[in-house]
């Protein structure tokens, strides 16, 4: 869940954070590894100081002991660490002693505890075989005891070649302690503040890597959203880098893909241009046959006013004239008026037109095989929720798809109307076994006033093709020739929320 | 006018014939001055500054020469290595009037005396000298009297052997020191100068302030400054002046607050009684053994 929330996180965001992550890594990875070598360091300079000393010590204290010369090891030890008993807390070292062979004190740095001439009671059984084995070493010996917050350094004194004493000298590692707190602190904060600038470096790098991106993303949407209209500004390109050619090819796209909507809304226009000269061209066409018809009546009337049979004669001729150009305006205007709903229009039934088209094909020897298997049988009214103002526009497309079926059908055939539901898509088929339609005439099939015969206007399957596009609906066609047509419409069933409109 | 002339040139004559040998003996050899743990000697300045105003007062450099104990500075004096020391009385009341000669007494809080303290550590529970059986005592030099034999004899007084009386004894050559090594606790108790301890408490008082004073001694001669025999009469006795006068002269009288002393006097040889009567006691000890 979350990696899919981090996958749709923005570039602008991810590549700052990625690079801020990468800089913050990076520079706490050295500043740790720093702290932990300044802390050897200074613990292996601690124990080293702790040797020398030692060794120092245990250089100069044989005679002294020889002598029973206390306070001059005292002196001798104080001197070289210079350790101050009234501020004793403040000296790195803590505790210095110098022992004889028998543990017993010759001198120590805190006489209180530890009186000179007695043994050196405090050490467990175990430290003392420790010091007892020390005598018998040549060289100053150093141990780490951090964690009980001191070095040790203990030395050999001899004389002679036989062991005199032992020095013991205890170094504060607290001290240590806290120079590599603040060492440490020192190196935190030159990394946070190393970190800081990466990050915000990296972040206005990144930034302004990945600006040129988001411009090309947003140009996308730009260019996926302004469909036929407007163009998508420019992307100012930065750098001639990948980024840069992308911004460049994406220009280029953007740039092409605007000229060619150009050129397809030019084209479209010519298309409806065309188209409407074609209409134009019908209109006159089936307009100007019987005018001139009409116009002949008219002629003759006026010439032989006083003929009482041309009347007769010529205005049924007259009348037939301007029915048939009504009906080619009727039908012009179809799609107009099934645009115009109303609530006072009653919709037809599904059987009012099987009962319209079963008159209509009488002694044409046609069989016709009605399929109807909408979930509600008769009534397209039925179904008026999910296809709500529709059925008119409905009707005449079912009506328009048997007639033509008929039409195709001069010798008799079978017809077939089948309907039904496959999901939220009404589905209507109209199957005719007539003469068919030649590949070539399936692209025109739905242009306006295209007719393969002699006494249809050429405008039924357009409008029914335009009644379909209006129902959001689609219309197919497969034909054979010789051997029949299939018209299938599909009609998508509205959205609930899309009803009232 | 002849008379006249003859006269002054006499005296110019005379006046060389007098000065020569004084010429002779303002010579560029140092007087070298011997001193030991009797004082403190913490601020070299102080000495440079002593040095200078005795050179002057008796025509020759001063030098002082220190050595870390008694006994190496008596055989300075024996060898003539150096002409005057500031040594301690015991020496001073053992050595042959042969071999050195008393100068000048120093004269501490009016009086040319001084005793010994017994000091412990201020935070010790120690009271009295009998705390201290079984400790670990301090004392200055084997020389000494208020730093050795002074303490012994308050020790032995008292009815106790006093090589027993303590565990472990150790010297630390300096009043000074055996005050470090009580304020230090390395020492349970130390003996310790009278003048030295007050010296110390006007001058370093952090040190002497942690220690404190459990038992004092009755009083000794002050330590002398003695001359070796054999060095020109008129040098001792130009030592003699410089040191008696300084209580005269502002120069003086200011090394002498340093030196928390009231001045140099000349006193009887009884000075020195009681400090007889200590080293007898303990010859009479030595015999016994």
């Amino acid at each position: 869940m979350k990696l899919r929330r981090l996958n749709s996180w923005s570039l602008s965001v991810k590549m700052p954070l990625t690079l801020i992550a990468i800089v913050a890594g990076v520079a706490f990875t050295i500043g740790a590894a720093v702290i932990v070598e300044e802390r050897e360091q200074q613990r292996a300079a601690l124990e080293g100081q702790a040797a020398m000393i030692g060794r120092a010590v245990a250089a100069t204290a044989a005679g002294p002991i020889l002598q029973n010369d206390y306070w001059a090891l005292y002196k001798m030890l104080k001197t070289v660490t210079a350790f101050d008993p009234a501020t004793a807390r403040d000296s790195s070292v803590n505790f210095g002693m110098i022992l004889d062979p028998h543990d017993r004190v010759l001198a120590s740095l805190d006489p209180a505890n530890n009186p000179i001439g007695l043994h050196f009671v405090t050490i467990n059984p175990s430290e003392e075989q420790r010091f007892r084995d020390l005598l018998r070493t040549e060289n100053a010996v150093t141990r780490w005891a951090g964690d009980s917050g001191f070095v040790e350094a203990v030395a050999p004194v001899r004389a002679n070649g036989s062991p005199v004493g032992l020095i013991v000298l205890r170094l504060s590692a607290q001290e240590l302690g806290a120079r590599n707190w603040s060492a440490a602190a020192m190196v935190l904060g030159l990394t946070s503040a190393f970190v800081l600038v990466g990050s915000l470096l990296g972040a206005a790098i990144s930034r302004r890597m990945v600006r040129p991106l988001c411009d090309v993303v947003s140009g996308m949407e730009q260019l996926s959203q302004a469909n036929l209209h407007g163009s998508v500004p420019r992307i100012a390109a930065r750098d001639c880098d990948e980024i840069g050619q992308l911004v460049e090819t994406f220009n280029r796209i953007s740039g092409e893909l605007t000229e060619k909507r150009r050129l397809e809304r030019e084209m479209a226009l010519g298309e409806k241009l065309m188209a409407l000269g074609r209409i134009a061209a019908g209109v006159a066409h089936e307009v100007n046959n019987p005018l001139a018809g009409m116009l002949n009546c008219i002629d003759t009337i006026k010439a032989r006013p006083d003929d009482p049979q041309l009347p007769k004669r010529y205005l049924p001729l007259i009348e037939k004239g301007l029915h048939r150009i009504r009906a080619v305006v009727q039908n012009l205007l179809v799609e107009l008026r099934a645009n115009q709903t109303g609530p006072t229009d009653s919709a037809g039934c599904l059987e009012d037109v099987r009962r319209l088209i079963t008159t209509e094909m009488e002694g044409r020897g046609i069989e016709f095989r009605w399929t109807n298997n909408l979930e509600q049988t008769v009534c397209i009214d039925e179904l008026h929720l999910a296809f709500c103002g529709r059925c008119r526009r409905l009707l005449p497309v079912i009506h328009n798809l048997l007639k033509n079926g008929v039409q195709a059908m001069p010798q008799g055939g079978v017809l077939a109307f089948r309907s039904w539901l496959e999901g939220n898509t009404m589905i209507i088929e109209v199957e005719d076994s007539g003469i068919g339609i030649p590949p070539e005439d399936l692209g025109r099939l739905f242009d306006p006033f295209f007719t393969r015969h002699s006494g249809g206007t050429g405008l039924g399957l357009w409008v029914t093709y335009r009644l379909v596009q209006n129902m959001s609906g689609k219309i197919e066609v497969e034909s054979e020739p010789g051997r029949g047509s299939l018209f299938r419409v599909r009609i998508p069933q509205l959205l609930p929320g899309k009803v009232a409109a | 006018m002849f008379g006249h002339t003859t006269r002054r040139r006499f005296l110019l004559m005379s006046l060389a014939i007098i000065a020569a040998p004084v010429a002779n003996a303002a010579d560029d050899r140092p007087v070298r001055f011997g001193l030991t743990a009797v004082v403190v000697r913490d601020s070299l300045s102080f000495f440079e500054r002593w040095a200078d105003y005795l050179g002057r007062r008796v025509g020759r450099p001063v030098q002082f020469v220190q050595r870390r104990s008694y006994r190496d500075v008596m055989q300075l004096i024996e060898t003539g290595d150096v002409d005057f020391a500031w040594i301690c009385e015991y020496p001073y009341v053992q050595a042959s009037p042969d071999v050195l000669e008393l100068v000048a007494t120093p004269i501490f809080q009016g009086v040319p005396l001084f005793r010994t303290y017994i000091i412990v550590n201020r935070d010790s529970p120690f009271a009295t000298l009998e705390d201290l059986k079984g400790r670990v005592f301090a004392f200055s030099d084997p020389e000494s009297n208020t730093g050795f034999l002074a303490p012994r004899d308050l020790v032995a007084k008292r009815g106790h052997s006093v090589d027993r009386f303590f565990r472990l004894t150790f010297f630390t050559y300096s009043h000074a020191e055996t005050v470090e090594a009580v304020a230090d606790r390395v020492a349970d108790g130390g003996a310790v100068e009278s003048y030295v301890w007050e010296h110390l408490r006007r001058t370093k008082s952090a040190l002497a302030d942690r220690t404190r004073i459990i038992e004092r001694s009755e009083l000794y001669g002050f330590a002398p400054i003695v001359m070796r025999r054999g060095i020109a009469p008129r040098l001792g006795t130009a030592m003699r002046n410089a040191l008696i006068g300084m209580r005269k002269d502002k120069e003086g009288a200011k090394l002498l607050v340093d030196l928390s002393l009231d001045g140099f006097g000349v006193f009887p040889s009884s000075t020195y009684d009681s400090v007889r009567a200590i080293a007898r006691r303990l010859n009479e000890e030595v015999s016994l053994q």
